[in-house]
């Protein structure tokens, strides 16, 4: 064996057990490779996964009981011993519930233990498959994982009958419908955009069971398809992250991911991906479940670069889709027009404003990059706390009244709190051009919680209340200016602490950190708005000068009878928007439905195409679903 | 699940007060669609309780049935055999036949959260499902389903609730997020005949008198039809400010109504809907009444309170008195005239 390999393989090896003594996510900020040679790479991308499941597999005790993950390393190590299938027969003995969420882990099991778990065990697995009924659930990502799991099930236990299943259907039954449904959502997802886009934790819902088709399904189709979707959702992944971190909107994110945005499983993706960032404690909790089958994927080169090169900026902008509406809609499903600026030392993202998902959405933010992102607060935005039972009644097929009631006992404490910072508006209107974002709000009255409420993080320095109006503040090395179009005042933002079950869901109680703590800029004015513009510290010889730059951009707003601006932005553009208008650049108005797919230095694809290509440097790779082709090419 | 856990279920259901207990010799079998436990539940929620469909039992007490599922809003049977009968659920629409021991998702993908369903008592292999895209139809007992819903709005077509003409077949209405849409060619073609800005919610044809129907909104209040549907309007003394969910006719008094809703509880009327008494006195304080029925066979008016428990009242909800399933939502009654020995 040459010198070099030894010395990689040592340090590999090496590498594996510091992992396992002191797990990524306390352990250093990772540093992708310079030497980005495949061998390498491939390398450190093993050793994430040995260490994800080393991780697991060393919390094995003779004392307690094996997990349903510890079960899981077991068996795709080859180590599924007659203790494995005594376990799993007793975890099969107890109720079972959890759903779609129970399906796509002992989907696992099945497959991951068909050579070695004893005929009972793999039994009373496929039995569960008759006597426990678990709801399909009411999101995209709930079906991803109830349609994949149910596809797979079907295609290891053929010609059997509907008495068999809970479906009451057939084995060919069940696979007919699972594959007719996830080909439906591939066409729809790959055509008029993601539904659910860029979710900072439901990532692995979509990517579990895709990563489980890719390797498990039988149809060499089927297997393509996980393969491509998979490959499509990390080329989304690695667009949207600064250093790992994914940032900019999100259809669906939470209270604390949305300020600590690495604080998500994206993050557990980055890591194993790219590895540019730690991952989050335990790995996102799910990690696992990717982990297992992670050694099967192949991650395309190209798609790792655009993770990871930082420099050059560039803008992507993307078409993505709304939740599904069933009511109290012209359409059934919004379009997303996405705007993504990323520079070495921040991005700057958003989409158009108004309503994408009912809960958890967030529409905008510029996130600029710390050395170290675990408990770091490092963006900046402003939203209107929305709580409307119509708009829960939009998405949700409920009666009125308890659904917001609810969701504080559901995980979602803060829908109906006036300091919300998370979610959508349909009276918020947003531009961005590079990294000047313009936030409109025209709040009818009548609306629950008329105000405006932007966020400032404990981990700003200098901020700066100027006379003329702007905020000005330093993230990392992005200074920021902004600037509020009404009067405001200043709160402490209260954090949310959650406390233990009593038996009735979630219990939450909000934390005062003082004046050490986030802050809120609560505007309490129905016609409102917001301007950020950010920089590199780089690009000025002092913060003083940067605020003078900002200072001197010609900049007129008004509020009535609707919000309206009119600025140069710091990059030169003449910007006029209004709300309810198009935005207008240079004299030129945006028209949104012109907007591709994905449209970038990176990632393009034509509405209604579903193919993507994606690009960096001369690396190319195009997916295309109408032909199941993956195209590897080199430019020239 | 263990039969020590099971015995412990249905030992958390059978606290039905005496109130109950003389039911059982009555006419009809009580079948409730619900769950509880239901405080935080979430898809996914790790739970062992026993959900679905509850049928009340000789004592009174209410037993789960079939299979263990906490997302069943609305059942109809099938007059002909109760042991066949259909549930709206979160998968679909699912079908028994044989009393709940085995069941079939009739749906497909394409169709998923029905929100009711509805089986033609003059045509009983004919079902209607109301879908939150629009109106299913189903020919074979179940088996497969059709979209009909020619007539109805390309949006707005949002169906909470189907109810099927008990004089004529093919006649059915719909509750839909513009209005009230009805068929009288089984759901071949459509037409509205009364439009609403927001849901209606809940639509009951009166059991003595079948021109007689009443309609729950969400925010046009209670409307009432004196000729078969055709035409409506608003019923005096009720609020429109917040909605109503569901109506149910007294079949042993035609002057006595009630209605639920969680604002305004338990309303009822004894003099056939022409003045409406609040009757939450012995409710909860948070009568939060998701669903109400009346017993056909001695008029005993019930109230589900959702989070709390299902309470009945002997005297039409001048008293009230728990009837078990705490931390219920009931969202379905059915009572089922017992099969004849």
């Amino acid at each position: 064996m040459h010198r070099l390999s030894l010395l990689l393989l040592s340090l590999a090896t090496l590498g594996t057990a510091v992992a396992t003594a002191q797990p990524s996510f306390t352990g250093p900020v990772p540093v992708p490779p310079a030497d980005a040679r495949p061998d390498v790479l491939r390398r450190d991308y093993l050793a994430r996964v040995t260490e994800t499941l080393d991780w697991y597999q060393s919390a094995i005790t003779s004392e307690k009981p094996l997990t349903r993950e510890q079960i899981l390393v077991k068996l795709i190590r080859k180590q599924g011993d007659a203790q494995v299938s005594q376990r799993v027969l007793e975890l099969m003995a107890e109720p079972q519930s959890g759903d779609m969420f129970w399906m796509f882990p002992w989907t696992a099991v099945a497959f991951a233990g068909r050579d070695q778990l004893s005929p009972e065990a793999r039994a009373a697995i496929r039995d569960a498959w008759r006597t426990y009924f678990p709801m399909r659930g009411d999101t995209e990502n709930h079906w991803a994982m109830y349609y994949a799991s149910l596809y797979l099930m079907s295609e290891l236990y053929p010609n059997e009958p509907g008495t068999s299943w809970f479906t009451g259907k057939s084995s060919a039954e069940n696979l007919a419908e699972s594959r007719e449904y996830l080909i439906h959502w591939l066409d729809i997802s790959t055509t008029i955009g993601q539904g659910e886009f860029n979710p900072t934790h439901y990532i692995g819902e979509y990517a579990i069971p895709m990563i489980y088709l890719a390797a498990w399904a039988q149809d060499p189709a089927m297997r393509q398809r996980g393969q491509m979707k998979l490959d499509w959702l990390m080329a989304d992944l690695a667009a949207n992250t600064l250093n790992g971190v994914l940032r900019g909107p999100n259809a669906r994110t939470d209270d604390t991911s949305v300020i600590e945005r690495w604080n998500a499983l994206s993050s557990y993706f980055s890591w194993q991906m790219f590895g540019n960032t730690p991952p989050p404690s335990g790995y996102g909790g799910w990690g696992i479940y990717f982990a297992i089958l992670a050694d099967q994927y192949e991650l395309p080169e190209v798609i790792r670069r655009i993770a990871v090169d930082r420099g050059s900026d560039f803008v992507q902008r993307d078409l993505k889709r709304s939740r599904r509406r069933w009511r109290y809609s012209d359409v059934e499903m919004a379009p997303i027009y996405k705007t993504n600026y990323l520079r070495r030392d921040y991005a700057v993202g958003s989409y158009q404003g108004g309503l994408s998902d009912p809960i958890q959405a967030h529409v905008w933010d510029v996130t600029w990059a710390v050395p170290d992102p675990r408990g770091k607060h490092t963006t900046m935005f402003s939203a209107h706390p929305l709580s409307s039972a119509q708009v829960m009644q939009t998405y949700f097929t409920e009666l009125p009244d308890a659904m917001i009631d609810g969701l504080a006992s559901q995980g979602k404490p803060s829908y109906d709190v006036p300091d919300k910072i998370l979610g959508s508006s349909p009276y918020e209107q947003v531009f961005q051009d590079l990294d000047t974002v313009i936030a409109l709000y025209a709040i009818p009255e009548g609306v629950r919680f008329p105000h405006i409420n932007g966020y400032f993080s404990r981990d700003l320095v200098n901020v700066t209340e100027d006379k003329s109006g702007w905020i000005f503040a330093q993230g990392g090395n992005a200074y920021l200016a902004y600037r509020p179009l009404a009067g405001y005042e200043w709160q402490h933002l209260l954090g949310y602490r959650q406390l233990p079950s009593q038996g009735g869901g979630y219990r939450w109680e909000r934390v005062d950190h003082g004046d050490k703590g986030d802050k809120l800029l609560f505007s309490p004015h129905r016609h409102n708005g917001t301007i950020v513009q950010a920089a590199s510290a780089s690009e000025f010889a002092s913060f003083d000068a940067f605020r003078a730059a900002i200072n001197a951009l010609p900049l007129t707003f008004s509020l009535e009878p609707v919000p309206t601006v009119t600025l140069k932005t710091l990059r030169g553009k003449q910007v006029t928007f209004t709300y309810g208008q198009a935005p207008v650049v240079d004299g030129q108005p945006i028209d949104y439905s012109k907007w591709k797919l994905f449209e970038g230095p990176h990632l393009n694809a034509e509405k209604g195409s579903s193919i993507l290509t994606i690009t960096h440097g001369k690396l190319q790779r195009t997916l295309d679903f109408n032909t199941l082709t993956i195209t590897d090419q080199i430019n020239e | 699940m263990k039969p020590t856990s099971r015995l412990l279920a249905l030992l958390a259901l059978a606290v039905l007060p005496a109130l109950n207990a003389g039911c059982a010799t009555a006419g009809h079998d009580l079948y409730l669609f619900g769950a509880v436990n239901i405080q935080g539940r979430v898809a996914g929620s790790r739970d062992a309780s026993l959900n679905g469909v509850y049928r009340r039992q000789a004592d009174g007490s209410f037993q789960h049935i079939g299979i263990n599922y906490p997302a069943m809003l609305t059942g109809s049977f099938d007059p002909r055999d109760p042991r066949v009968f259909y549930v709206a659920t979160i998968n679909g629409v699912l079908f028994t036949r044989d009393g709940g021991q085995t069941w079939r998702i009739g749906t497909s993908w394409d169709m998923t959260e029905p929100k009711d369903v509805r089986v033609d008592p003059n045509a009983p292999d004919t079902i209607y499902a109301a879908l939150p895209d629009g109106l299913g139809v189903s020919t074979d007992r179940g088996l497969t389903w059709t979209r009909r819903e020619n007539g109805l709005p390309a949006r707005g077509k949002y169906t909470q609730v189907v109810t099927v003409d008990r004089t004529r077949v093919g006649r059915v209405l719909a509750g839909c997020e513009t209005g009230i849409y009805l068929t009288e060619d089984a759901a071949q073609s459509w037409r509205a005949v009364h439009p609403t800005k927001e849901t209606v919610n809940d639509l009951q044809q009166s059991p003595h008198d079948p021109k007689f129907w009443l309609a729950a909104t969400q925010s046009a209040g209670v409307l009432a039809s004196r000729d078969g549907g055709l035409t409506w309007a608003p019923v005096a003394g009720l609020a429109t400010e917040k909605a109503h969910y569901n109506i149910a006719f007294d079949p042993t008094n035609p002057q006595r109504i009630a209605i639920g809703g969680w604002t305004y509880g338990l309303l009822t009327s004894e003099d056939g809907g022409a003045t409406w008494t609040a009757r939450n006195d012995g409710l909860p304080a948070k009568h939060r009444v998701w669903r109400t029925a009346i017993d056909p066979d001695n008029g005993h008016l019930y109230a589900a309170v959702v989070y709390d428990s299902l309470y009945v009242s002997a005297d039409f909800g001048r008293t009230w008195q728990s009837a078990g399933l705490p931390n219920s939502r009931i969202s379905g009654f059915a009572f089922v005239p017992k099969a004849q020995p």
